[in-house]
């Protein structure tokens, strides 16, 4: 069903998914020590993900353009703090690009900003999958393929918290539902996904 | 609230959903149960997998540009050693770089502080000094206006108490151009300021006599004249001096001596 080349999928999983994995990690070790141009290979492995969730998250490419500027600088500032031991590269890069986005996202409803909708289409433009990118579509089909088996009723708190950034109780006021009942499928939507991912093998590097 | 229950709240804190209330309590957890930690990072896991669920789009090329054009500049103005160790949890870079830059100027600025404050110090000393040398001179003069005042309430005085006489003592001899006053009250208290003497030579002092017609003349006390030739002694006239008598001063050997033995410098008129 997956490529073979996939994390998880293979005879020896371990060994390809270790190998991006190693390289990100030596390449935030090299902007640690102040290496500029392992800044741009990070850029290079790592914009259209980032770039994306930023998409996502704010609908509006210049301030998605922004943000990911203001990332990046934090890359390069915040690198040595960077633990192998207590996270992914991905996850760090990831995490750090959604906090900064929704920090932005609510920057911009404070100054009751109306978002556009402008960049919801240009986001879905068909992107190339460079050698250089740190993901492959593959790896984002087995993602989709595990959000499309979550009921809807478990998908949505989880959408709506990590790319609008509202709080459980905000999203029991916005789907009208009990806040025990938006916790409730909150964990049992990330435990199914967690299950779905890790069944394939599927913890990016 | 039980560890199970900050368990549960963990798939939500990896998403940022918690409420505040909840938010802060967890973090406390987390502080001290490194097996929730660690779930923690796995459930961070799940959550950034999400990202993969949205399109990849791609920035401008001009974003790229504008990173490292800011990271070229910015690396410019720090140096490179600063940079490698930086665990500080919030915005540690910037905050090492405002002390970086400030450790610069601060550099410079401490040392010219240090040269301000010796200088200043050395100011302070040579105010110190003058000031000394004008306490110095003032309190000199405040001895002296001291003393002037307590010769003129002790000359008051004599010459207030009864029986006040005043005699004036002439420079003759080697003592031509010295002058003398005595003051004395009928209990014979005496007081005598004499101006212009010749310095005293060293091993000798001026001596006060009393001559009463011919008998032989009666030693007073001794004193020396200061470099401008000023002279004061306090002495008892004898009471057989008191009435009548010649008040004489010569230069005598330090101490003094029962009779004269040098030419008279000043003299009274009878």
């Amino acid at each position: 069903m997956y490529p073979s080349y996939l994390p998880g999928c293979t005879d020896k999983p371990l060994l390809r998914s270790e190998q991006p994995h190693d390289q990100d990690v030596d390449l935030l070790k090299a902007v640690a020590a102040r290496d500029e141009a392992a800044l741009g290979q990070v850029y290079d492995r790592y914009r259209l993900i980032l770039f994306g969730v930023l998409m996502r998250i704010l609908n509006n490419r210049e301030e998605a353009e922004d943000v990911l500027q203001e990332v990046f600088m934090q890359v390069w500032r915040r690198a040595a703090d960077f633990d192998e031991n207590r996270g992914r590269p991905f996850t760090w890069l990831v995490t750090l690009a959604r906090s900064r986005g929704i920090d932005r996202l609510r920057a911009l409803a404070s100054r009751e900003r109306v978002v556009t909708m402008a960049g919801a289409d240009e986001a879905s433009e068909d992107v190339s999958d460079a050698a250089s990118d740190a993901i492959r579509s593959e790896q984002r089909g087995v993602v989709n393929s595990a959000l499309s088996q979550l009921p809807e009723e478990q998908k949505r708190p989880l959408m709506l918290a990590y790319f609008d950034g509202l709080t459980q109780s905000e999203i029991a006021l916005q789907l009208g539902a009990p806040l025990g009942t938006v916790k409730t499928r909150m964990r049992s939507g990330m435990m199914k996904l967690r299950e779905l991912l890790s069944a394939r093998g599927q913890y990016f590097q | 609230m039980a560890h199970e229950d900050y368990k549960e709240m963990l798939p939500a804190r990896a998403l940022s959903a918690l409420d505040a209330a909840d938010e802060h309590a967890l973090n406390q957890h987390l502080s001290e149960c490194a097996e929730c930690r660690r779930e923690l990072a796995d459930w961070e896991n799940t959550a950034a997998s999400l990202a993969l669920g949205v399109p990849p789009a791609e920035p401008s090329p001009q974003v790229r540009d504008r990173i490292m054009n800011a990271v070229r500049s910015e690396k410019q103005k720090q140096p490179q050693q600063e940079s490698t160790q930086s665990r500080v949890v919030e915005f540690p870079q910037s905050r090492r770089e405002r002390w970086t830059a400030f450790g610069r100027v601060g550099a410079v600025a401490a040392a010219v502080l240090f040269l301000v404050l010796i200088l200043w110090i050395v100011v302070l000393w040579q105010q110190n000094r003058a000031l000394h040398r004008e306490t110095d001179l003032l309190m000199g003069r405040m001895r002296s206006l001291e003393e002037e005042s307590y010769r003129a309430n002790e000359l008051a005085s004599i010459l207030s108490s009864p029986g006040a006489r005043f005699r004036s003592l002439s420079g003759t001899g080697p003592g031509t151009g010295a002058t003398a006053q005595l003051a004395y009250d009928g209990s014979g208290r005496a007081l005598l300021m004499a101006n212009a003497l010749p310095p005293t030579p060293a091993g000798k002092e001026y001596q006060l006599w009393f001559i009463v017609g011919n008998n032989p003349p009666i030693p007073g006390q001794t004193f020396s004249s200061d470099e401008i030739g000023r002279g004061e002694l306090r002495d008892e006239v004898p009471d057989r001096a008191l009435d009548s008598a010649v008040f004489a001063i010569t230069l005598e050997p330090a101490g003094g001596s029962k009779a004269p033995t040098s030419a008279i410098y000043l003299r009274s008129g009878l």
